[in-house]
């Protein structure tokens, strides 16, 4: 949800037509429902906390330390320390690099104004690290290797600081990414900018070929293929598809396919072609039987099991998941 | 300090939402049906505290201005409380102070919350702004600009948890077990949201992520509306109410309470990750008010927003130790309802946790989740003769926030 200077504060399409509609409650009596809104626009001033985002315009991170205790408040939420009867706090520079202070979460289901942005990581980063005494910063986490998912942001991790390009003054002009992925000579850049890593070809994750996972690739290519022509009889799924359009590759340990959506239907190839959008990669094959047998693919991205380059490609992947469903729906025990 | 009682109490059904009634019809349910559970008119009623936790979700910045006199509080002095997930509690707290001082002999105290009227016009459903409704609960500087959900916020402390004390949450098997109790406890009661579901460990590993590993679709609480109240009262007016009713008085025997700091950090007055403080505050003071050790208590009705969180505020609340909060399962101390007839006490040993089936199965209408509690807890000390019992209320980022009240059924039981 990063607002550029400019641009509408909310996006165009959030927003919902005047009507009056009718509703059956649970007593079968007819309802009436409104639409409206509550929202409130904001010209809200950073005010004490000026300072802090200015510092971040400039491409600094600053902290707030205690005369008295020596305690460092970062993001400087106060300039009197509320420890030591409001003893007056200074300003000092932070260093560009920290440890996560705790294993982070990673958003699946995000609040509305995030919409299309997940998954992303947040987690709190311990910066100021010779202080006895200090806050945590809430932060943004990213990774240079594909989806942030699990395993990656654990308790302990170094991360270096990097800030976009372009600052506006928000938290968002700032994230963390682990240290081990930044080029040595980088290391002690500061500050280090967005656009001197590559979050755009990540490095794939290697698989480890076996017979047995050749065999279950066959298995998950069979049971694909079902669901192919169930998909190709039930209205529900192809609902579900309806105006996208995708070629995926697929790497796994027993081999390569691809996944084909066009016209509202869905068919698996052997290989991946040229003009393959993207390529997921699963060293287990049997994540996509599973998947047919109403498993998840969401699931199995969120848990690491399956690796996507990007955002873009885990947006198909709850659709892909209410096929089997869909078709369960529409064609009944066909599909068992 | 005055003595205080607990004279009546009264819930609405909880449902995901009521097309039938808006937020003032269901306030008005429940405290009618605590007027009628404790056999008073609302003109007995001195005073009214409200527990309504989110204006937006109500669509209206002073909410209990309208329900004042649909509720028959009109020209009473009335008190709004709004204490993130802890709202319910912190009411119930505000209530009881106001018959301890002797400001008020009667109160009514009464909570809930509309949470499913919003829309987000973009996916067509209400999920998404639902969580954004309560992601504005988070600062507008930091957390809430980096997509702060409260799912991501309790599972923060779940992760600095597990970081600390790990093999305790980190079990699927163990958190599905609660879950399959929870839902046993859920069918037992008849205003419970899914008292008709039957989950069983299985189906609760096979649900989908949220947030991994702590959080699938079926450890969750659900998003409830419906309202709750309950009657307070001094002790001359509880004795002489409990005349009327026949139904022994549930005593306030001690409350305890705890914000811990909104920034996490490391030592000093920041928040610690690793654990949940407010809880084991909370719970130490109303302990040591009470004049009761974890030990003596065998009913306890948690705030369950997720079943991980569950487990540690079990800890927290002292009883299993921190780090082997699964011994709750493992050691067989969390009784199934099944196991137990329904005028039966928990034996020696034995835990009953949410009889009512918590916020997971009953339901979570914030501003009146903890009267939810309170309701149950009253319930159970009745129809099973329990001497104590337990009620606890979480809420705020990273569950900073934290009560818990210590209730005694009276000595004369049942009547």
């Amino acid at each position: 949800m990063t607002i550029p200077q400019g641009q509408p504060a909310l996006p165009l399409d959030f927003n919902l037509e005047s009507e009056v509609s009718e509703i059956e409650g649970r007593d079968g009596a007819t309802y009436l429902q409104f639409t409206s809104h509550m929202v409130t626009f904001y010209r809200q001033t950073y005010g004490e906390h000026s300072r802090f985002f200015m510092a971040l315009r400039e491409g600094r991170l600053i902290g707030a330390k205690c005369s008295t205790c020596g305690q460092v408040m970062v993001p400087a939420a106060t300039w009197h320390c509320p420890n030591c009867d409001f003893a007056e706090m200074t300003e000092i520079e932070l260093p560009h690099r920290g440890v996560l202070a705790h294993t982070a979460p990673i958003t699946i289901f995000p609040s509305a104004s995030f919409l299309g942005d997940a998954p992303f990581a947040r987690g709190y980063v311990d910066v100021a690290l010779d202080a006895p005494i200090a806050s945590f910063l809430p932060s943004r986490l990213r990774t240079t290797t594909g989806l942030e998912r699990p395993g990656i942001f654990v308790k302990g991790i170094e991360l270096k600081l990097v800030f976009e390009d372009v600052r506006q003054g928000s938290i968002r002009d700032i994230f963390w990414v682990p240290m081990a992925e930044v080029a040595e000579g980088l290391r002690d850049k500061q500050p280090l900018l967005a656009s001197e890593l590559d979050f755009t070809t990540p490095q794939p994750p290697t698989v480890e070929k076996s017979a047995a996972k050749t065999a279950s690739l066959g298995e998950a290519m069979a049971a694909m293929s079902r669901l192919a022509d169930h998909v190709a009889k039930s209205r529900r799924a192809q609902a579900d598809l309806a105006g996208r359009e995708h070629l995926v590759g697929v790497t796994t340990g027993g081999g390569d396919f691809s996944i084909r959506v066009v016209d509202s239907r869905f068919s698996v190839i052997a290989g991946i072609p040229k003009g393959a959008e993207h390529t997921l990669v699963a060293d287990d094959p049997g994540i996509f039987t599973r998947w047919v047998h109403d498993g998840s693919l969401t699931d199995a991205a969120v848990e690491g099991s399956l690796w996507l380059p990007h955002k873009e490609a885990f947006q198909l992947l709850p659709i892909l998941d209410r096929l089997p469903r869909s078709t369960r729906r529409d064609l009944g025990d066909e599909t068992s | 300090m005055r003595k205080v009682g607990i004279v009546g109490a009264g819930i609405t059904e909880c449902r995901s939402r009521w097309v039938e009634a808006t937020y003032w019809d269901l306030f008005q349910q429940a405290t009618r049906r605590a007027c009628e559970d404790a056999k008073v008119t609302v003109d007995e009623v001195d005073s009214v505290v409200y527990g309504i936790y989110n204006d937006i979700f109500e669509h209206q910045a002073i909410p209990e201005s309208s329900l004042t006199g649909l509720i028959g509080m009109a020209n009473k002095p009335g008190t709004r409380v709004t204490s993130g997930g802890a709202t319910g509690f912190y009411a119930m707290r505000t209530a009881a102070m106001e018959v301890a001082s002797g400001v008020s002999d009667v109160v009514l105290c009464v909570g809930g919350e509309k949470a499913t009227d919003c829309f987000d016009p973009r996916s067509k459903t209400a999920t998404p702004m639902v969580i954004d409704t309560i992601a504005k609960s988070w600062d507008p500087f930091y957390e809430y600009p980096l997509g702060a959900t409260a799912s991501d916020s309790y599972m923060q402390m779940c992760m600095g948890y597990d970081d600390t004390y790990p093999g305790d949450i980190g079990d699927s098997d163990v958190r599905a077990r609660i879950i399959e109790i929870l839902c046993h406890s859920g069918n037992r009661n008849p205003y419970a949201q899914r008292r008709d579901e039957s989950v069983t460990a299985e189906q609760v590993k096979a649900s989908r992520w949220i947030i991994a590993p702590f959080l699938r679709l079926l450890e969750a609480c659900m998003y409830t509306e419906g309202a709750g109240a309950i009657i307070f009262a001094s002790e001359d007016k509880a004795n002489e109410i409990a005349e009327r009713t026949g139904q022994p008085p549930v005593w306030i025997r001690g409350i305890g309470a705890a914000n811990e700091s909104y920034s996490p950090g490391r030592g000093g007055n920041y928040k610690p990750l690793s654990r949940i403080a407010s809880d084991r505050i909370a719970a130490e003071r109303a302990y040591a008010a009470a004049g009761v050790k974890p030990s003596d208590i065998r009913l306890i009705e948690a705030h369950d927003a997720f079943v991980a969180q569950l487990m540690i505020t079990m800890g927290e609340l002292g009883f299993v130790p921190i780090g082997e909060t699964r011994r709750l399962i493992d050691d067989g101390i969390m009784l199934d309802p099944k196991d137990l007839a329904d005028d039966e006490a928990p034996g020696d040993g034995h835990l009953l946790i949410n009889p009512s089936g918590g916020l997971i199965f009953g339901g979570h209408f914030v501003g009146g989740s903890n009267m939810f509690s309170t309701w149950s807890c009253r319930r159970e000390m009745i129809n099973r003769q329990v001497p104590l019992g337990l009620v606890h209320g979480t809420g705020a980022i990273n569950a900073c926030f934290g009560g818990a009240m210590v209730l005694e059924l009276d000595e004369g039981g049942a009547r």
